[in-house]
């Protein structure tokens, strides 16, 4: 992986500012709403890079994470009221409990049963959701959590800073010695044993990482929504993350964040579009897929900034 | 001479067939031993065992005087046994220095201040010096080898396998690996154990002979013995053109 330079702050920096101002752009409530919900999809899809994208492990139940992360602040919020920022830390660590659940006893192996495990993982946790409606609320999900910033503007802010960091730590890992190991762990198992690393330890702390990341993106989701349903856990939410870090350009990291939040302003502009809606954004992911099989992003950005570096 | 490497009655059969059969034999410390066999015989299988990739069906091996049965691969790797591949399996989309450097960051290689300096001395010193930042999916196969030998010194090893690393090489590649696995066990005081099925270059490399075919012994001693001893010259050459073997 090349390492990060001057242009690459630059360009980083230049992107914030502008997604921190673009609210000022319409000055309307609808708009910085959407913005958050696109800086939190960045959030998923970062987080979800840097396992799956560095290691080549992938997993198919994001959701897992992110609906346990919103769920613990859903509970906190609801049954003990506790105070509301709380629950950040508290979904960092369920979601964790939840990583170390699932990767342990299928992350020893190799082939398809870590993917499988998170799919089936995630759909258990919806239907358990429905199953004990008494103190999930079954469909209508759980309601009344408390803002954790009142104003719309400030707590995008917010969960733009938490984006900001958030792509900041795991690049930084992703660039170390720790990154090279997971690299490597994409390249050749075996190769990776003889070369005395225990390969087990490495897939099961990326992933406590991905999913503290993911956890804390879906408390900042329920603290937004005001609201937490099943649908959070269902495949449609892992797929969507998926589909984001690919077009983004798998293993970059920085590609994923700004193709999930450019796919969630998609959808938004094509409300427009009505029922066409998903046709067209279908076909659009379906050419950029195909065309650029490596993705969109971050192969656009390595490429105009060759000269520069 | 202290004993580095026991084994004793290794057996593994994958189904009906008995691809290792009661091995046994031990290796001192300091020693550069072959292990000769045709294709087939159970050398790799057996090379696979020691490092842990498979577990024996029966047998027992101790390493350095302490058992090493199931215990997985990178832990016996720490312990001080390495190995390449016949079939080199470098890490794809890395440079060769960081396909040495992910072998520098196991704990046994621990220790160094620096592991990008430590892994650009472990280049040189397989005759990869200042090529560290050179793709890896264009290198040639002698130097593929080297890379494989690199990053299983970077593990600090006290005994090294290596899984032919002749196969496939131009005779030109040839005299210079075996030049450096000789440089390598006399500077480092490595205890090296290869793999061969060819007789020639090996027979001038190695101390001592370990000839398996269809996966037993059936004989050990100076290369010198080895050539003349029937029971190889049949493995090798068969019963009935066994006279020509002699010229």
């Amino acid at each position: 992986m090349r390492s990060i330079s001057g242009i690459d702050i630059a360009g980083g920096i230049v992107v914030i500012t502008i997604l921190a101002l673009a609210p000022m752009l319409a000055a309307s409530n609808y708009l910085t709403g959407v913005l958050t919900v696109c800086a939190i999809y960045g959030i998923w899809a970062s987080s979800w890079d840097f396992m799956s994208g560095l290691t080549g492990r992938e997993n198919f139940g994001h959701s897992l994470f992110i609906g346990a992360g919103a769920y613990t602040a859903g509970f906190l919020a609801t049954i003990w009221s506790t105070n509301p920022w709380l629950s950040l830390p508290m979904a960092v660590g369920i979601a964790i409990a939840f990583s170390l659940l699932v990767g342990f006893p299928t992350l020893r192996l190799r082939g398809p049963y870590f993917a499988l495990a998170m799919l089936s993982a995630s759909a258990i946790l919806q239907r358990l959701c429905l199953i004990f409606w008494e103190y999930t609320g079954g469909e209508e999900g759980l309601y009344g959590l408390d803002p954790l910033i009142k104003n719309p503007l400030h707590y995008y802010w917010f969960v733009l800073g938490v984006l900001a960091i958030t792509v900041v730590i795991l690049t930084l890992l992703a660039q170390s010695h720790w990154g090279l190991l997971l690299r490597a762990i994409r390249g050749d198992e075996a190769t990776c044993q003889a070369a005395g690393i225990n390969v087990t330890f490495y897939k099961i702390a990326s992933l406590m990482i991905s999913a503290g990341f993911a956890g804390l993106g879906g408390a900042l989701y329920a603290h937004y929504q005001l609201q937490v349903s099943p649908p959070l856990f269902s495949v449609v939410v892992s797929i969507t993350v998926i589909i984001m870090v690919y077009v983004g350009g798998i293993g970059s990291i920085y590609g994923a964040a700004i193709a999930a939040i450019l796919l969630t302003l998609l959808t938004e502009m094509l409300r427009g579009f009505g029922e066409y809606r998903l046709w067209i954004y279908t076909l659009t992911l379906m050419l950029i897929l195909f065309f650029l099989p490596n993705g969109l992003i971050a192969p656009l950005w390595r490429r105009l900034t060759e000269r520069l570096r | 001479m202290t004993v580095l490497l026991e084994v004793d009655g290794v057996t593994k059969r994958f189904g009906g067939l008995t691809a290792v059969k009661s091995a046994s034999f031990t290796l001192q410390k300091g020693e550069l031993t072959g292990i000769l066999g045709p294709n087939g015989a159970g050398k790799t299988t057996l090379f696979n065992i020691l490092t842990g990739f498979m577990a024996p069906t029966t047998g027992s091996i101790a390493f350095n005087g302490e058992p090493l049965r199931q215990l997985a691969p990178y832990k016996i790797v720490n312990r001080g046994m390495a190995r390449t591949f016949q079939l080199t399996r470098p890490f794809v989309g890395m440079n060769l220095l960081e396909n040495v450097l992910v072998a520098c960051l196991s704990p046994r290689a621990h220790g160094d201040k620096d592991k990008e300096e430590r892994a650009r001395h472990l280049l040189d010193q397989v005759g990869l010096g200042g090529r560290g930042s050179e793709p890896v999916e264009t290198l040639p196969y002698g130097d593929l080898r080297r890379l494989e030998i690199a990053r299983a010194l970077a593990t600090r090893p006290d005994l090294l396998l290596l899984d032919e690393p002749f196969a496939g090489l131009g005779s030109s590649e040839i005299e210079p690996l075996a030049q450096l696995i000789r440089r390598l066990h006399r500077e480092e005081n490595l205890t090296i154990l290869l793999i061969e099925h060819k007789l020639r270059e090996f027979m001038a490399l190695v101390s001592r002979v370990i000839a398996m075919n269809f996966g037993e012994i059936i004989a050990v001693g100076p290369p010198d013995e080895i050539v003349r001893n029937p029971k190889v010259i049949e493995a090798y050459i068969g019963k009935t053109e066994a006279d020509h073997a002699s010229a």
